[in-house]
């Protein structure tokens, strides 16, 4: 080893690790896999899970979110079938529930392609034994969040093509580029089609190991043709090697135009609290927040299901909880921000609306928001938490509602009571307004279920491409 | 003897003998057909003498169409078709019009490069791969020479290969 | 079954019961089908049916090439004055009981859809009320009989006319129980009911009782009327719990003159001063400019306290008045009435005749008979007599009647003495009601001959002497009813029929009263065609009042330290006699803004005395314990409710009027006491309320009360401030830019649109606006608004285009925001009418991703309901939140019984045809009546003229009694809102010279189409 690399060595952890984020090349590192894989046994360990029969808690899992998936579908087929009066809204608070979990669930889909899109720029390798259920969780969440804006509108039937500037029999009938909905539209139809590609591109040699691995005529079929028949070529190697990394370059301004775009739903309005022009980095801030958070709920999950443990390492969580730790704290900053520009206009409403939310009647969401957003990340500064599996999992939860609540803020409180009082009103959620949330929740776990049975779980190819460089056998 | 139809295939166990192998045979005036990984091998594109993948030239032009498409639905639609009085704004307003076109560039962008990176690598659901070693896509690095393609005889590639690190050197002949 | 079938006339062939159409009226294809040709009548013949159908699927794939025809089927013989598509206006009288307007009728293809005021009679001021307005979904209501009943069981009018001149003939005394008849052809139809029948006693009784003031007058007076009275000549005006503007008398008339003295401008900067003593917060009370809160029990004194006041000045007698709690703004009120002697006028709603003497006396002192109110020009509208009708139940009950005649009223559901009545009925032989449904009384009665509906019927009106109205049918019979003058013809054995009655009534008295014309006919068509005929005043009244000494004696009652009750009427309701109207039962109350409830209203200190803790919309039932009776109702605690008194509305409770208003609140009429012959609303003693722990829902359409100060809604001042100068009280906000603080306006991203031809524009007088909410109900049956019922209310869900938002001023200090939420017990009232602003640069508009939503070039946001998918977006984005959202399908969805207009086969021809009946899931707003408006173009267009003034205008507009709304455009110079907003061509548009002019949050720049003027106080102070 070089000389500097020993000097390095002698230093604190802590040190090292700055430094191994700064450049991930540096020799000195503490292992990315653990136990002494070789590049066989990754293959082994994943590609097993695929192969043998399903665990009995896999069949537990899926049993589960798939009965919330069915129960909770009642409510939607209500909504569908009644009207949106099934659900809580009036004439002030068009929207609550609905709207609050699209922009929740977009939010958690940021994590996936920024993991793999910004850390693959970043040259970060520890991204890779998480990009593969991050993106899938990405894809999930996305079509989680789709739903809303398809379900909360009064004609979902029309609603979902007339949104699209299709050419029509009702002459010059064009949609309305100036509404932030429409942007919408493009934002997340765009989002999710292009990590789609990105998740998929990945998954494409891991088909083709599957495939060659296979014992069963169907497995073969099946795995040949999502494998696109791949041969591992150098030539294909080298281009697919320059995909990916343009891939990145698209999907990284693209993260983080998709929240950006949502927040200008708000932004760009008139309503006292929506109209802030701090909107979009905040709620970029904030979806990657609650997607690292919704990352590791799921793998820690996943991790502890599969033994992925010599994978999935304590580094790794380690790491995304700083950067839970940083984003949570930008949240928290733009919080306070909110409240200063507020008080700085020196408009009524806009005061009013700001002091509402901490102080009106819904005071106890804002108090949730503050607590699970700001406060409980924290808590990561203390390496024993942010190293501690079972802690790290429960703030993992707790920022995701943190993160509910927050979107129910902005929406909910700003719309109570803006700028006419004769029209102030309250919300209170009715059955519907859960149930359809539940059924998100059902359709989210049930894919990912599905995904973890019969997808490679962990990006082998990319794995062993740095087993050699990290494996701790090598390293001795 | 035809040509693509009868291989010697020298396979390596890990990416840098298979380096140093590349090296050895193409010194030792072998024509390698082609490389075979489990995974991407930094330094092999140089190694074979590969030139870097054009794909991101396609993409850029690929993003310009984007571009282009957006601005002419926007405008086509909005301004010129039938033009409406939506909240005092300009028949014009071109600041809501950077969403849409940002999104479509990209989109197109990545539709593009990734189709024809599919065509191009001939990768196709239906395809069906030429498997010269099903180790290729767990651990193993195969080395492909086509026996048609070399002036020298097999025993001679077979020694080049054995010498240049190839844990097995076998026959593979497809018919 | 037969009748229930008639009861939707298929076009006109059917209502000319044409014998070709009668002949397959009752098949289920109109037009003649062969199919049935050689097996006329009997049963089915499915086989020639299924040959007929294998032909025409032959024939239909033979001619498959050739694209069908399709027919419009016209009229079979087309009434000339019936044009599909237009409308026909028909000028008549609406009659309600005691409750009159003088109307215009609006019909399409023969069905009345809309009531619009008659502007050529002197007693509508060109506006209605809203029970008028609503009137006509009453005539479609299902639940009117459709044929006479006998012992509960339908019959002929034949037969019926029969069994009630055996009846009557072998009755003995036959009481004639009505409301006060103002209607001479009426009254002389009656007469020859009487001529036959001996036995007959009238006896007239009013739901709400004029009787002491009627005698009052008979002593001071010598005549037993109402004064007529003209509040646009006073300057000083004090009432003492009249709620003239609410429910008194001809209230909408009231509000014009009122209104008249409230407006403001740039030569006209002088404002009448409204004072107020009363106990429950009335639409009066919360107009006025000093409002006393009192018991009930004070109201004598303080009308004796009045007295004396003024008598000292004048060195009349006074009178033992006894000591008031509050006498600054009594003495405050006397100088300023003695200051305008002869513009002054001072009204109470007290039933007593000692107090109702002293008010003519105060009048007479100040010299206002003749001028602010004139007895010679007697209001006929109330002649109920209290002791008559006590007397008639008590001999009801002792059985001294041989048959009762119930004429279009209800005693047994609105009179306090229903109960006994009820027992009465039991003892008489022969009773009749008349009513049009099985109401409470009706459900009573051996026999049932069914009213037409005022819109089905002949009649005349003399609601004010000399001024005469016409009532004209504008649609047939809907059901097999008939009008009960005919009835009463007919058991007179006159069969005359009674159109020809009043014709000659009218030639005998009203011609012969006049000199223009001299053909009768000629002088009928003109009276029809007006609806109108007034003689000309005769003068020299004044002398003949100067002469009037009024003698005056007071004993002043002593005040208990118990609760009081006073009841009163609502803006909505009224009476009760329209309860099955849904468009009334979800009118918001004009004050609490609640609906399809009554409920007791009591001070903040008392719901406090009572430990009554009240939640968003929630609160708790009592029981409401009155000599004896008791109901559990809910409890409302309302800001400038008098301490010590609670107030409970009547109108509710109906037990009998139909699904809609069935059980809807609890009934206040048996509550009513009478003392001293006397009929009183006001129960000072034996009242006792206990609170119930049992939670209840009150449904309001608006739940926060104050304006939080925000000067951006809501801009008010004080006249003394608004003389000084015009623009008191405006707010004027500024935007901070790099180069300086800027008007909004100026402050913009874009250039904004120019509107060559039209720009339609509004202006809200927020002075004059009293807030009765006529326009509220106008609007609704213009726009096929629907009604959503309780529950949806209570989900904040109601579907009103415009509103009349109700702002109480609060006592906190500026700052403290949660105190700023709670109304002060004495508040200033505010009411601001809110439709859609139809802003320039509407919000709304940018946000449609469909762009559903969207500008015209006249200046109006237009919402195109086909588009919309219902993001509700715009909704959100919009800062008046005036759109609305179909939450679910209103029409033809038994979830929605409320809403007959769209539920039932027969309420659905009110439905305007030419406003679409919103689909669920779409949003929908005020459109500025662009229906109207699209029409008013073609007429001037097919004239190739520009529309004049006027001609063009919303409904909401048209209805209001007070001239508060003014739609206009505002590119025509010479138009009304033009001039009013002072309007001048600027390089930017439009601008508007008028400095009470003000556009609602115009910080946010949305320039909006609607202008409010401020709101001017007439008060040395503002404590708001």
């Amino acid at each position: 080893m070089s000389g500097t690399s020993l000097r390095l060595e002698i230093k604190k952890n802590q040190t090292l690790k700055k430094i191994q984020i700064m450049h991930a090349e540096s020799v000195v590192r503490r292992p990315l896999v653990t136990g002494g894989k070789t590049v066989h046994d990754i293959t082994n360990d994943i590609c097993s899970r695929v192969e043998e029969k399903p665990s009995k808690s896999w069949l537990l899992a899926i049993t589960l979110s798939l009965s919330v998936l069915i129960i909770a579908g009642y409510y939607v087929y209500r909504l569908l079938w009644h009207g949106i009066g099934e659900w809580g809204l009036n004439k002030t608070v068009g929207w609550a529930w609905d709207i609050t979990n699209f922009v929740w669930w977009v939010g958690i889909g940021h994590a996936g392609t920024l993991i793999s899109a910004i850390l693959l720029l970043f040259r970060q390798r520890w991204r890779m034994a998480i990009n593969r259920a991050a993106e899938a969780m990405t894809i999930f969440a996305v079509i989680c969040a789709a739903m809303f804006p398809v379900l909360h509108m009064g004609r979902p039937w029309l609603g979902a093509y007339w949104a699209l500037p299709l050419p029509n029999t009702f002459g010059s009938l064009w949609v309305n580029f100036n509404s932030p909905l429409l942007w919408d539209v493009f934002a997340i139809s765009t989002y999710f089609s292009v990590s789609l590609v990105f998740w998929y591109i990945g998954l494409i040699p891991d088909f083709a190991t599957i495939r060659d691995r296979a014992t069963t005529k169907i497995r073969k079929a099946i795995y040949g043709a999502l494998s696109f028949g791949w041969d591992g070529a150098s030539k294909t190697w080298s281009r697919y090697e320059t995909v990916s990394l343009v891939l990145a370059g698209l999907a990284t301004p693209l993260v983080l135009s998709v929240h950006t775009i949502v927040s200008m739903d708000f932004a760009t309005s008139v309503i006292p609290g929506w109209h802030t022009t701090i909107f979009p980095p905040y709620f970029v801030a904030g979806a990657i927040f609650s997607g690292f958070a919704m990352v590791l709920t799921l793998l820690l999950v996943t991790r502890r299901v599969y033994k992925l443990e010599d994978y999935i390492t304590i580094q790794h969580i380690e790491l995304m909880n700083i950067v839970i730790t940083i984003t949570g704290s930008i949240v928290g900053v733009a919080y306070i921000t909110e409240f200063f520009i507020a008080s700085y206009s020196g408009v009524e409403a806009e005061q009013y609306a700001f002091l509402n939310r901490a102080f009106g009647p819904y005071w106890w969401a804002y108090a949730a928001m503050m607590t699970c957003n700001v406060i409980s990340p924290q808590l990561f500064w203390f390496k024993s938490i942010r190293t501690n599996i079972a802690s790290t999992f429960v703030i993992s939860i707790i920022v995701n509602i943190g993160m509910w609540f927050e979107r129910f803020v902005i929406i909910v409180t700003s719309l109570h009571r803006d700028f006419v009082p004769s029209s102030w009103a309250m919300f209170y959620p009715k059955p519907a307004d859960i149930g359809v949330y539940m059924f998100t929740f059902g359709l989210f776990f049930t894919a990912f279920f599905l995904f973890a049975k019969f997808f490679p779980v962990i990006n082998m190819a990319e794995v062993k491409s740095i087993v050699k460089a990290t494996s701790e056998k090598t390293d001795k | 003897m035809e040509s693509d139809k009868n291989f010697v295939l020298g396979v390596y166990d890990d990416e840098d003998l298979l380096l140093k192998g590349i090296k050895d045979v193409r010194e030792g005036g072998v024509k390698i057909h082609e490389v075979y990984s489990p995974f991407p091998v930094h330094g092999i594109e140089a190694a074979l003498g590969y030139k870097t993948s054009r794909l991101s030239v396609a993409a850029f032009l690929f993003g310009i169409t984007g571009t282009c498409l957006a601005l002419t639905l926007q405008i086509g639609t909005m301004t010129v078709d039938w033009p409406m009085i939506v909240g005092g704004k300009d028949f014009f307003p071109f600041p809501t019009f950077i969403p849409v076109t940002f999104e479509l560039t990209v989109l197109l962008a990545a539709f593009g490069m990734v189709g024809t990176f599919f065509t191009v690598s001939n990768l196709k659901p239906w395809g069906k791969p030429r498997i010269f070693d099903l180790r290729i896509t767990d651990d193993k690095h195969v080395m492909a020479v086509d026996l048609a393609k070399n002036g020298m005889s097999e025993e001679e590639i077979k020694k080049v290969l054995q010498a240049s690190g190839a844990s097995e050197v076998n026959n593979k002949n497809f018919v | 079954m037969k009748n229930n079938k008639k009861q939707y006339w298929k076009g006109l062939e059917e209502l000319t019961k044409n014998p070709e159409f009668e002949k397959y009226a009752d098949k289920e294809f109109a037009e003649h089908l062969p199919i049935n040709e050689e097996s006329e009548g009997d049963g089915t013949n499915r086989r020639d049916f299924l040959k007929m159908m294998g032909f025409g699927i032959a024939a239909a794939s033979l001619a498959a090439c050739e694209a069908p025809i399709r027919k419009a089927i016209p009229y079979l013989n087309k009434p000339i004055d019936v044009d599909p598509g237009v409308p026909n206006y028909y000028a008549s009288t609406y009659l309600n009981g005691n409750d009159f307007a003088s109307i215009v009728v609006k019909t399409r293809e023969g069905r009345p859809i809309k009531i619009e005021p008659n502007t050529l009679s002197s007693l509508s001021g060109g506006g209605t009320s809203a029970q008028a307005q609503a009137s006509v979904l009453s005539l479609y209501d299902k639940e009117r009989l459709s044929a006479p009943q006998m012992d509960g069981k339908e019959t002929t009018w034949g037969d019926l006319d029969k069994a009630v001149s055996a009846n009557l003939a072998s009755a003995g005394r036959i009481a004639f129980v009505s409301n006060s008849i103002f209607s001479p052809s009426t009254q002389a139809a009656i007469d020859t009911l009487k001529a036959k029948y001996a036995g007959i006693e009238e006896i007239t009784y009013d739901q709400v009782s004029f009787s002491g003031t009627l005698s009052a007058n008979e002593k001071s007076f010598g005549k037993r009327v109402l004064p007529s009275y003209d509040f646009s000549k006073a300057k000083t005006i004090v009432t003492f719990g009249a709620d003239f503007l609410g429910e008194w008398l001809n209230h909408s008339l009231h509000n014009k003159q009122f209104a008249t003295t409230r407006k403001l401008g740039p030569n006209k900067k002088e404002m009448s001063r409204l004072y107020a003593f009363e106990s429950n917060l009335s639409l009066t009370g919360s107009n006025a400019d000093y409002r006393t809160r009192i018991k009930a029990s004070q109201q004598g004194m303080y009308v004796a306290n009045l007295y004396n006041a003024i008598a000292k000045k004048a060195g009349a007698a006074t009178v033992n008045a006894g000591t008031i709690e509050d006498s600054a703004n009594l003495t405050k009120a006397a100088n300023e009435l003695w200051a305008n002697k002869g513009k002054s006028l001072v009204v109470s709603g007290s039933n007593e005749e000692q107090v109702q003497v002293l008010v003519n006396a105060i009048n007479n002192l100040l010299g206002n008979y003749g001028t602010t109110l004139d007895i010679n020009s007697s209001d006929y509208t109330r002649k109920g007599d209290d002791k008559k009708m006590v007397n008639f139940v008590k001999d009801l009950k002792s059985g001294s009647f041989g048959a009762v005649i119930f004429f279009n009223c209800n005693p047994v559901y609105d009179h306090a003495m229903g109960k006994d009545m009820e027992e009465g009925l039991k003892k008489v032989k022969f009773s009749i009601s008349t009513s049009d449904r099985k109401d409470e009384t009706a459900s009573l009665v051996k026999a049932i001959a069914p009213d037409n509906h005022y819109l089905e019927s002949w009649n005349d009106a003399e609601p004010v002497s000399g001024k005469f109205l016409l009532t004209q049918p504008t649609i047939s019979n809907l059901f097999n009813t008939r009008q009960a003058q005919q009835s009463f013809l007919a058991w007179a054995g006159n069969d005359a029929t009674y159109f020809d009655f009043i014709k000659e009534n009218w030639k005998n008295t009203n011609f012969t009263a006049q000199s223009d014309e001299s053909n009768f006919e000629t002088f009928w068509d003109k009276c029809l065609y007006d609806g109108v005929f007034e003689v000309k005043a005769t003068e020299n009244t004044e002398a003949a009042q100067e002469a009037v000494e009024i003698a005056v004696d007071y004993k002043a009652s002593a005040t208990g330290s118990g609760d009081e009750l006073v009841i009163y009427a609502t803006g909505a309701l009224g009476n009760g006699s329209q309860a099955n109207n849904p468009w009334l039962q979800e009118m918001p109350d004009p004050i609490t803004k609640a609906v399809w409830d009554n409920y007791l209203t009591v001070s903040r200190d008392k719901a406090d005395k009572l430990g009554l803790v009240v939640g968003d919309m929630s609160t708790k039932l009592a029981n409401l314990t009155v000599n004896g009776k008791t109901i559990t109702i809910p409890v409302m605690i309302q800001p400038g409710q008098a301490e010590g008194t609670v107030g409970l509305a009547i109108g509710y409770g109906r037990t009998s009027a139909g699904k809609v208003a069935n059980g809807v609140g609890q009934n206040a009429y048996p509550f009513i006491s009478y003392a001293g012959g006397f009929q009183n609303m006001a129960i000072t003693s034996g009242v006792k309320i206990e609170l119930t722990s049992e939670e209840y829902r009150i449904a309001q359409t608006q739940t926060h009360h104050t304006y939080m100060n925000r000067s951006s809604v809501v801009q008010e001042s004080i006249l003394s401030e608004y003389q000084k100068n015009p623009s008191a009280g405006r707010a004027f906000p500024m935007i901070s830019t790099y180069h300086g603080k800027e008007k909004p306006g100026n402050v913009s991203l874009w250039e904004g649109h120019k509107y060559p031809n039209h720009h339609w524009g509004m202006i809200v007088d927020m002075n004059s606006c009293t807030g009765c909410g006529a326009c509220t109900v106008s609007c609704q049956a213009e726009n096929n608004v629907p009604v959503v019922g309780k529950a949806e209310v209570l989900n904040r869900r109601e579907m009103a285009w415009l509103r009349i938002d109700r702002y109480y001023s609060s006592d906190a200090p500026e700052g403290d925001l949660n105190a700023m939420e709670i109304a002060a017990d004495q508040p200033e009232v505010t009411f601001q009418p809110m439709m859609c602003q139809q802003c320039n640069n509407a919000p709304c508009e940018t946000v449609c991703p469909v762009a559903a939503t969207n500008h015209s070039t006249e200046g109006l946001n237009q919402m195109a309901y086909n588009r919309c998918i219902g993001t509700r977006y715009c909704a959100n984005n919009c800062p008046y939140k005036v759109r609305r959202f179909n939450w679910f399908k209103y029409h033809d969805n038994s979830q929605f019984p409320e809403n007959t207009s769209m539920n039932n086969d027969l309420g659905k021809m009110v439905l305007n045809p030419d406003v679409t009946v919103r689909a669920r899931g779409v949003m929908e707003k005020c459109s500025f009546c662009v229906q109207r408006v699209q029409y008013g173009k073609l007429e001037a267009k097919k004239e190739g003229r520009r529309p004049i003034d006027g001609e063009i205008t919303s409904a909401c507009a048209t209805a209001c009694p007070s001239e508060a709304l003014v739609f206009g455009d505002m590119k025509d110079p010479n138009s009304k809102i033009s001039k009013m907003l002072r309007l001048k061509d600027g390089e930017n548009g439009l601008e508007v010279k008028e400095e009470r002019a003000y556009n609602m949050l115009e910080e946010i720049n949305v320039k909006p189409n609607v202008w409010y003027l401020t709101k001017i106080r007439n008060k040395e102070e503002s404590n708001a």
